[in-house]
């Protein structure tokens, strides 16, 4: 068996062949970086859903809370206003009810619900309004049943309201579609598009590091003093110059 | 002659194809060499480690869901609305093991007993000990309690006034606690420090490290993208003449 020597010859083969195998995944991060990079970040938005108009509540008498269990056993009780009318949340081991907070009639979100609280969120005509039984993959960081509210802007915009609390969940555009691809394509979770901690890409990681290991050590051996002649050459010209004046 | 020597010159060219690319590869390589060899290394660090240990999911305990008893002796709602001015969200929660209404206010979140309808005070110094032992799951003991009134480095997404509570522990665990509610914050510890430096280093943001799209990072990666297709183009060439050298 031939003995491994550690020159530069070898270290030139490692990058070689490294680059080979997974070569197409570096060049696939370079690229998806770069393009993560040159998108707006506050166009592809969607980070930060939490921001929503919130109003005060008003004052005056609520239905009387005692009423509100029927029976159940509740684990949660909020009161909020849903666009100028406050409601309970009311969270039970059978799940969630919206009550309105001064009949104290149970309120179903129906798409005009849902269409009014997207509209609090953007002001461009609503092209189309579904109800989805699941989070699709652009409202995967949440769960449960939604609608969802298509406008027709620049940015093709879907809002997600919650179908069983009426909330605003998220705003997804096409600067964050584009954006999703290419995060797709550097997490490389092809299916959930979520993950960055699965097996694959822990090994590819571990491979691509012996790509820009190598490479950045042959650095050291691909460059010679000759390289850098034209430095010094402009350096003398420059002094030259000088010199002549 | 002028015609003949310039056809020349682009034959030369021509024939030097590899040469060039082999050398913006080389030189490309110069300039963003040590970013790559970072965006790597941070890279393997953060799909390594698990986003939830990141996050800290392991160092906390779930609230335990208890049922509310709605039956009667509550502060009516509209109580603490009138007391709450500009409250946008009020809410039943436990303080401890006490039901207490919590108020969203401009102002931050208020607490209020949920019988009486009182404000109650900020949580001392004791009772923040006593919740942040309730919340953390290690047995550590507690090594600081501090109220900060402006964030720290690691807090800079979040708005103070909060108490920082340290652990002891080769991790070193901070707890986060609101002032007002003893409501957990948010958590830190060393595995998550490491991973936001990595990902400064990765996103070359190193002020705010939260600026995904700024030039000098635009720069670097289309010239890793620049560098790595070069690469990509001079694996046909390396393959084919080693091939050629061997027969």
């Amino acid at each position: 068996m031939k003995r491994i020597r550690l020159t530069p010859l070898f270290f030139r083969r490692i990058h070689k062949w490294v680059g080979l195998i997974l070569g197409l995944q570096f060049l696939l991060w370079a690229l998806s970086g770069s393009v993560m990079a040159l998108l707006d970040k506050d166009k592809v938005g969607g980070h930060d859903a939490g921001v929503s108009h919130a109003h005060a509540l008003p004052e005056g008498e609520y239905f009387d809370v005692a009423a509100l269990p029927r029976g159940d056993k509740v684990t949660g009780l909020l009161l909020r206003d849903l666009g100028a009318r406050p409601v309970y949340e009311l969270s039970t081991s059978k799940g969630t009810r919206l009550v309105d907070a001064i009949s104290g009639e149970d309120i179903r979100v129906d798409d005009e619900m849902a269409r009014n609280v997207a509209a609090m969120m953007n002001e461009a005509p609503i092209r189309k309004v579904s109800l989805l039984a699941k989070p699709n993959l652009e409202s995967r960081d949440h769960a449960g049943a939604m609608w969802r509210i298509d406008f027709r802007d620049g940015e093709n915009s879907s809002a997600y309201v919650s179908l069983d609390t009426a909330r605003f969940l998220v705003m997804r555009g096409d600067t964050w579609r584009t954006w999703d691809f290419f995060w797709m394509l550097h997490n490389m979770d092809y299916v959930n598009r979520k993950s960055f901690n699965h097996p694959l890409i822990i090994f590819v990681a571990f491979g691509v590091l012996w790509l820009s290991g190598t490479g950045f050590y042959l650095l050291f051996k691909s460059f010679s003093r000759t390289d850098f002649r034209w430095l010094r050459r402009r350096r003398k010209t420059v002094t030259q110059t000088a010199l002549e004046n | 002659m002028p015609v003949s020597g310039q056809r020349s010159k682009v034959i030369v060219m021509a024939i030097r194809w590899p040469l060039l690319v082999r050398r913006t590869h080389k030189w490309l390589a110069l300039l963003v060499g040590v970013q790559a060899l970072l965006w790597t290394l941070t890279g393997l660090y953060m799909v390594v480690v698990h986003i939830d240990t990141i996050h800290g999911d392991h160092l906390v305990r779930a609230p335990v869901v208890e049922p509310f008893d709605l039956s009667g002796g509550l502060a009516p709602p509209s109580r603490i609305v009138a007391a709450a001015s500009g409250a946008s969200e009020i809410r039943l929660q436990r303080l401890f093991d006490r039901t207490v209404w919590r108020a969203e206010t401009p102002d931050g979140p208020q607490l209020f007993d949920a019988r009486s309808g009182v404000l109650l005070p900020a949580l001392t110094a004791p009772q923040i000990r006593e919740q942040a032992r309730r919340i953390y799951t290690g047995d550590g003991k507690i090594v600081s309690v501090r109220l900060l009134t402006s964030a720290p480095q690691e807090m800079q997404s979040r708005k103070p006034p909060y108490w920082q509570v340290e652990f002891a522990g080769w991790n070193r665990p901070t707890l986060y606690l609101s002032p007002t509610t003893g409501e957990l914050v948010s958590r830190r510890h060393a595995l998550w420090r490491v991973f936001d430096f990595a990902w400064m280093l990765h996103i070359m943001d190193y002020d705010e490290r939260t600026d995904v799209n700024n030039t000098l990072l635009r720069v670097a990666t289309w010239s890793t993208f620049a560098m790595s297709l070069m690469g990509a183009w001079l694996l046909f060439w390396s393959f084919k003449r080693r091939k050629r050298k061997t027969a």
